[in-house]
């Protein structure tokens, strides 16, 4: 493995190659700090150039811009709250805390170095391991599915810093929201008002307005005009010793996650990151610190997502099956060369899949450089005051609302969830549960519906699958672990009442 | 003095405009609308007949992406425009499954359009885990010996590989069990994964995995053997006498196009569908490039739309 990817390296070395892959993370890195434009709009765009390009290089371009966006994505959300992709809806929770104390540089440090770190990793796994990942990824079917994305609906619901309840609810509102459009297993139409609305409400309108918009709505009626003591010299970037011991191991839970989660095609990067977030707040020793711009809370899903990012390709390059829509595109690419991808990929075209990986190494090498310097730039972006800034900001909400589907109620619901997402903050609910519930809940009954499609309507199958049963037995653990410490918090209060009364 | 110019530009443009529209069409952008994702097939299709035909019409030809409703918002919208050839649409074998499927539709699928050209056309294959049936066969004698026991992975509720599956049992007599992905990759990944036991895809979802010896190919749905897979046998000749399912790619306009329009496009259609380029790109793509009459076109989407509807109500599929 080892040697094909040092074969791999030499091949992206080549200076022209370089230049291509440098490109394509940095036109990623930008188009992800646009909010609402994703790499889908960019790969499609930039489409029509890799009939220009030979195969590797268009993959090595194409592929740069898709994780380059990754490392963008977080900057808006830090800075601005504006999660461009669900996987960034977790680094709003705790980055956008951190920034508004002043210390968005130092956010934006860490984001980029648990990125790096995530991304590493995610590139190591994809090199020694890749056949193995395969093969267990080709081994989640239908029931294994559903029973993922039970345990991560129960995940969803720790996501938030009030009530369980509370965020339970508001998964419960994600999951209504996403029965919006055709029903995926007879095609019947639900709750389609418009036409415009058959296939389902868009989620960048939805995390767009209930993140961005209802902030700048909140913002505008504050009476501050910028942000206070913002900090921009190289010793406020840098966490600080503690600071960084503090991270290691989330960084190092959040890449293991973010890589088993990326290689299952169709959950990837959404799932993992919010997983790791449910896992730092589950085995941290201060909980209640999650929400109000905890580091651990910021590192463990941002490695998550870049992790996954690049496991993500290991389906896509073993087996020509892509994990996502971006994906899909790449692919397009490869097919237009007249390269079919499949499980012969890496047997016929050696130098293109080591080439295309080594060139993950190197990308992420060059983002971690370029988003160092860049830090100070984006946190000056905040000194603009309010009423310059945001106005910029909602035309550029609407404009990469639009790109999407070329959708004027896109842009109309967008402002709507807008104004539902501040009056949902007025009285204590938060919006990241809804947009959890909102992308699970399609996955959960699709597959729960295929399952009883397949196996004819028999539930045994959920315990009779080995991993099926293994997800199961970790969803009634966690029901189970919760109840019980509810009830062991409830006795304690009850004695302490009765030691006092006596 | 410069003010003055800028102030006489519009004048001059209001002057010189008519005088050139009168002779010569186009004298503007023209516009390829479709109704997909991009990135997706139709809009690769369209990108690359939009360049080409950018530079034979010698005015910009802008590809525009109106997705929705299985491409029914961009036929909904290219209907209402004016039939002056400045818009056309790219149409898929979809137009003519939307047909069958919908209850209400905001347009005509065939009165509402001028049919310009078919672009490429391409059949679909079925298959099968490799070593797992002999013959397609094999796999109709296994499905009617105990129906119920074969189950046909396909890429979505309507999509025309789902209602082929559907067309297939009512041929054969088969009873199969159709169970929807979200697009015809994730069928894919179900059949390696051997949860399913059938696919019917395009060339283009099934070749990686046929060539890898994961898949065998148990036959083909046009009713003659497909050029670029001569070995593949059809469904025709084998198990369903008269099984002929194909896909199109195609581009139409706005019912009423005037006639010396309608002739200067088609013209430019056949002559980049002539160009070897175009040619190869459309085959990495999976498709044969053909073009057509309008009237052929017309005759091969109403054809479509009687199947399908006989296959939507025969096996009782939700209408939208």
């Amino acid at each position: 493995m080892i040697d094909q990817f040092l074969m791999g390296l030499s091949v992206v070395m080549q200076p022209e190659i370089l230049i291509y892959a440098f490109a394509g993370v940095f036109i990623g890195q930008l188009i992800g700090v646009l909010p609402g434009i994703g790499a889908i709009t960019a790969i499609s765009l930039l489409l029509p150039v890799t009939f220009y390009l030979d195969a590797t290089t268009s993959m090595i371009m194409l592929a740069g811009i898709y994780y380059g966006s990754q490392y963008g994505g977080s900057i808006a959300s830090i800075l601005l709250n504006l999660p461009g992709t669900p996987s960034s809806v977790v680094t709003c929770l705790e980055g956008y805390p951190i920034a508004r104390d002043g210390r968005a540089g130092m956010a934006l440090f860490v984001a980029a170095f648990s990125s790096f770190v995530g991304g590493m990793i995610g590139v190591a796994i994809l090199v020694l391991a890749a056949i193995p990942m395969t093969s267990i990824a080709l081994r989640f079917g239908a029931p294994e599915y559903a029973m993922l994305v039970v345990l991560g609906l129960l995940a969803a619901s720790l996501v938030g810093t009030g009530s369980q309840l509370r965020s339970f609810a508001m998964v419960l509102v994600g999951i209504a929201l996403g029965l919006v459009g055709a029903d995926a297993t007879t095609g019947y139409y639900r709750f389609v008002a418009m036409p415009e609305l058959a296939d389902g409400i868009s989620l960048v309108s939805l995390a767009m307005g209930l993140f961005g918009v209802s902030e700048i709505i909140r913002n505008a009626s504050n009476r501050t005009r910028t942000m206070t003591n913002i900090s921009v010299t190289m010793r406020d970037i840098i966490p600080t010793r503690t600071e960084a011991r503090s991270l290691l191991g989330p960084i190092l839970r959040g890449s293991t996650i973010g890589s088993f989660f990326g290689a299952l095609p169709g959950t990837g990067a959404a799932i993992a990151s919010f997983m790791a977030y449910a896992t730092e707040k589950r085995v941290s020793r201060t909980p209640e610190k999650f929400g109000t711009g905890h580091l651990p809370g910021l590192s463990a899903p941002e490695s998550a997502n870049n992790a996954a990012s690049q496991t993500g390709f290991i389906p896509t390059l073993t087996l020509g099956i892509p994990g996502d829509a971006v994906m899909a595109l790449i692919i397009g690419a490869l097919i237009l060369n007249g390269i079919i991808p499949g499980p012969r990929l890496m047997v016929d075209q050696p130098l293109l899949f080591w080439g295309v990986i080594a060139s993950f190494f190197v990308g992420n090498v060059i983002l971690l450089l370029i988003n160092i310097p860049l830090i100070r730039l984006w946190v000056l972006l905040l000194r603009i005051p309010y009423q310059k800034l945001y106005p910029v900001i909602i035309v550029m909400i609407c404009v990469g609302v639009y790109s999407h589907r070329t959708s004027v109620t896109d842009v109309v619901l967008t402002l709507a969830f807008g104004i539902i997402g501040y009056l949902m903050k007025s009285y204590r609910f938060e919006p990241a549960p809804v947009l959890l519930g909102f992308v699970l809940g399609p996955l959960l009954e699709d597959n729960f519906r295929r399952t009883m499609l397949i196996y004819r309507g028999d539930f045994a199958i959920f315990i009779e699958r080995p991993i099926s049963a293994v997800l199961f037995a970790c969803t009634v653990a966690l029901i189970g672990f919760s109840i019980f410490s509810t009830i062991k918090t409830y006795r304690r209060n009850v004695q302490t009442r009765g030691a006092h009364e006596r | 003095m410069l003010r003055n110019l800028i102030a006489t530009l519009p004048l001059a443009i209001a002057l010189a405009v008519p005088a050139v529209a009168q002779d010569s069409f186009p004298d503007r952008s023209l516009r390829i609308v479709h109704g997909f994702g991009p990135g997706g097939n139709a809009d690769t299709v369209s990108r690359i007949m939009a360049e080409q035909m950018s530079q034979g019409l010698g005015e910009p030809v802008v590809v525009e992406s109106r997705p929705g409703a299985g491409g029914t918002v961009a036929s909904g919208y290219v209907a209402g425009e004016d039939p002056d050839g400045y818009t056309m649409q790219l149409l898929v074998g979809g137009h003519a499954v939307a047909a069958a499927l919908y209850n209400s539709l905001p347009f005509e699928p065939v009165d509402d359009y001028t049919f310009l050209s078919t672009i490429g056309q391409f059949p679909f294959f079925l298959a099968a885990r490799a070593g797992e049936y002999e013959s397609i066969d094999a796999l109709i004698e296994a499905a009617l010996a105990d129906p119920g026991s074969i189950v046909i992975g396909h890429s979505g509720v309507g999509s025309t590989q789902h209602l082929t599956g559907e067309l297939l049992g009512l041929e054969t007599g088969a009873e199969f069990i159709h169970v929807p992905y979200q697009g015809g990759a994730a069928a894919s990944t179900a059949l390696m994964g051997g949860e399913v036991d059938l696919i019917i895809d395009t060339g283009t979802v099934i070749r990686g995995q046929a060539d890898a010896g994961v898949y065998d190919v148990l036959a083909v749905t046009s009713a003659e053997r497909w050029p670029d897979s001569p070995d593949v046998p059809t469904l025709n000749e084998t198990v369903a006498e008269g099984f002929d399912v194909i896909s199109w790619t195609a581009l139409g306009a706005p019912a009423g196009l005037p006639e010396n329009v309608e002739a200067a496009l088609s013209a430019e259609i056949q002559r980049v569908l002539a160009m070897e380029d175009v040619q190869a790109q459309i085959a990495a793509l999976g498709a044969s490039p053909r073009g057509s009459t309008g009237a052929e076109l017309q005759a091969l989407i109403e054809r479509q739309i009687a199947v399908w509807t006989e296959v939507i109500d025969t096996a009782q599929i939700e209408r939208r």
